[in-house]
């Protein structure tokens, strides 16, 4: 008798058939298992006696349920060919564990794969399954919904972006009285420039250099006040449609302002997502040309628009390659001839390029510390490569891979430090003439919400609030009501969707554990209702492990959730927030 | 989750030593996770800069931008590097006994 599967485990099963194209099932079916992938991979490498690191092995876990559900072989003769299904949940968190927890998905055994398989390609889709049914990592999950939420995956707010890039322009201007700083949201600049949220949040350095850069070779810039996050959590996590979601926003907002070039911050992933990948994920057309900042930057120089002087870098340097610019984008000899022009003391690292070690923190595994112990285990192979180069510091095109560099540097105490290529060229800069820049061309940023609610700041939104505890009702409904909103109130499942059905609200807020209809069966009926599904919904639960629910069905996810208890601040910032992101879709 | 025990310090960490109990944080624990960072000595910048991102981290559940933090403290960006030395993000977050801040980091 064939055994009882979970509502998951079918999920990921039909799903999968629907994720099979040529490449995917090209790389399922070629494995000889001849053992190539071993040497190639770090996890081996570092764990010699631990057969389950093995590429080939780990994609066996993947491989044996395409087999069983998909390759007449493995319906036939399932024992023969190893196939094997999913049946429970628990079956999923063994997935899980392998698909992010053992490989960083940086493509190393699939250019040493002779038969051409590519681990990472379905390694990434057997993610994208899981995370379609709530099975991650929580650091992914918290990451996507900030993605997805607000914009970019450190959760930076508009106001406080823009607040850091003056204060940044205001920090160059004390050293340099003339220089233009940074120009926020100028339409028609030659060169729209993007970043990685890391740098906003918690170092601006890199940005500071950039700007400096640009400013010295006279560059008609901008960076965008909004939509200017290049990373994409969605190459990892596998979720195609988060990746496209983040990769158009960027898109849309190059041509709104009129840019007529893209220019990417030295991030791998960034750099892969939004050139090489973003475009099919976001079936999305891109009219403009987007590149590397790296040949940016050595275009100025060849073209003479900056000076450099590499003796002001003389340290013994050497040259990390993140996997996803040299594996996966074909970025190996810029860096280098760039760190050999602001640079006097460049020594190569082996392997290097394409054959080089991943810095082991790639493929989101930076953001998973469940897995962190196996990640610094696995380091080992990193760390023995770059003591080896006898270097003092190790340059990167890559914020991922400083961080991953810098923890295994701490971890086994080598003496090194981590810069990158924008940090050695800005320091290399020769500023022979003060910046001559009218001050009235500045452009003045547009004026930005404050985050912290003012009076009436909901005023002309009607929201409906469905939640089975009166008090709760009662407490959202007034901070609601104090900021101008008007409430609707619902106390079960099947009165929210009447009330949805005649009100029509401008957004609605829903608790999952209610009597009669659930909220998730409240919300699985709004989302499939045409005239309904388009209301932005805010989950507001208790329990927050039940919101992984919402992601198991078949329907749009929910626009926000927060988790109880609840305050009056995280209540208007977050409706606001999807009221704001609601209006702007619209128009 | 793991165990950080130093001297008469014994905390609940996560896996990159990031505070799992934010309530077991005192100022013993501080100079304890600081000697991981590579500061030795906390002086009453490093104080100042630690309640600041712990009152920070009490009200709003997250940790600040960088820019928040110089403004709210005075510090340049140069000096909180220089008390930090691997930086707010992981260094300085990490003694004042925030959770690991989320993404790439």
């Amino acid at each position: 008798m064939a055994k009882e599967r979970s509502h998951k485990a079918q999920i990921v099963i039909d799903r999968l058939g629907k994720k099979l194209n040529r490449q995917i099932v090209g790389s399922l079916v070629a494995c000889v298992h001849c053992g190539n992938c071993t040497d190639a991979c770090h996890y081996v490498l570092a764990n010699p006696g631990d057969p389950t690191y093995a590429p080939a092995y780990k994609a066996d876990k993947i491989r044996s349920i395409f087999k069983r559900h998909y390759d007449w072989t493995g319906r036939i003769f399932p024992w023969w060919v190893h196939a094997k299904s999913l049946h429970t949940d628990e079956d999923l968190e063994e997935l899980k564990d392998i698909v992010f927890g053992k490989c960083t998905n940086c493509r190393r055994c699939t250019i040493n794969c002779p038969m051409g398989v590519d681990l990472a390609t379905f390694n990434r889709m057997a993610r994208g399954l899981l995370v379609s049914v709530g099975v991650m990592p929580e650091g992914v999950a918290v990451v996507s919904k900030d993605q997805w939420e607000i914009g970019n995956q450190m959760g930076v707010l508009k106001e406080d972006y823009v607040d850091t890039l003056e204060w940044l322009t205001e920090e160059m201007q004390m050293e340099y009285p003339k220089s233009p700083g940074i120009p926020i949201d100028t339409v028609g600049a030659d060169v729209v420039y993007s970043i990685n949220p890391r740098e906003v949040k918690y170092d601006p350095r890199t940005i500071s250099d950039a700007a400096m850069i640009f400013n010295e070779a006279g560059e008609n810039w901008t960076m965008p006040a909004e939509d200017w996050d290049m990373t994409n959590f969605g190459l990892f996590s596998g979720d195609d449609d988060l990746g496209g979601g983040v990769a158009r926003r960027l898109y849309e907002k190059v041509v709104e302002l009129k840019g007529k070039k893209l220019v990417i911050s030295e991030c791998g992933h960034g750099y892969r997502s939004t050139r090489c990948e973003g475009p099919n994920w976001a079936q999305h057309d891109v009219s403009f040309p987007m590149e590397s900042s790296v040949i940016t930057m050595i275009n100025y120089i060849k073209e003479g628009k900056i000076k450099v002087d590499k003796s002001k870098n003389t340290e013994k340097m050497t040259f990390h390659d993140s996997c996803n610019n040299a594996r996966s984008c074909g970025l190996t000899e810029e860096p280098r001839e760039l760190l050999n022009l602001v640079c006097e003391n460049f020594q190569e690292m082996y392997p290097n390029r394409t054959e080089n070690y991943c810095c082991t923190g790639g493929g989101g595994a930076m953001s998973m510390s469940e897995y962190t112990p196996q990640r610094l285990i696995s380091a080992k192979v990193k760390a023995d490569q770059l003591k080896a180069t006898g270097a003092s510091v190790v340059v990167t095109s890559c914020h991922n891979c400083v961080d991953g560099l810098a923890d295994l540097i701490k971890h086994y105490k080598l003496d090194m430090k981590v810069t990158q290529l924008v940090n050695l060229v800005a320091n290399a800069l020769v500023i022979d003439k003060p910046i001559e820049v009218p001050t009235e061309e500045v452009s003045i940023p547009a004026a930005v919400t404050p985050v912290v609610a003012e009076a009436a700041c909901l005023q002309g939104y009607k929201i409906l609030v469905a939640d089975d505890e009166p008090d709760f009702v009662t407490f959202v409904s007034t901070v609601l009501e104090d900021n101008g909103a008007e409430i609707i109130k619902a106390y079960d499942g099947n009165q929210a969707l009447e009330l949805a059905r005649k009100e029509k609200p401008d957004l609605m807020t829903l608790d999952i554990t209610m009597p009669g209809k659930s909220g998730i069966e409240v919300f699985e009926i709004l989302r499939s209702d045409d005239e309904l599904a388009d209301i932005p919904v805010c989950i507001m639960t208790g329990k927050p492990e039940l919101r992984k629910l919402i992601y198991d069905r078949a329907v749009k996810p929910p626009e926000g959730y927060v988790d109880k208890p609840i305050d009056e601040e995280s209540i208007i910032l977050n409706i606001r927030r999807i009221l704001e992101l609601a209006k702007s879709k619209g128009k | 989750m793991a165990i950080f025990e130093q001297g008469d310090v014994k905390i609940d960490v996560d896996e990159d030593g990031f505070m799992e109990e934010p309530d077991q944080w005192n100022e013993k624990v501080a100079v304890a996770l600081a000697s991981t960072e590579g500061v030795d000595e906390l002086s009453e910048d490093h104080w100042k800069l630690i309640n600041y991102l712990r009152e920070y981290y009490a009200k709003f559940g997250i940790a600040p931008m960088i820019r928040k933090l110089c403004k709210e403290t005075g510090f340049p960006l140069k000096k909180v590097y220089e008390m930090f030395p691997s930086g707010p993000a992981k260094g300085a977050c990490k003694v004042a006994g925030l959770a690991k801040p989320t993404g790439c980091v």
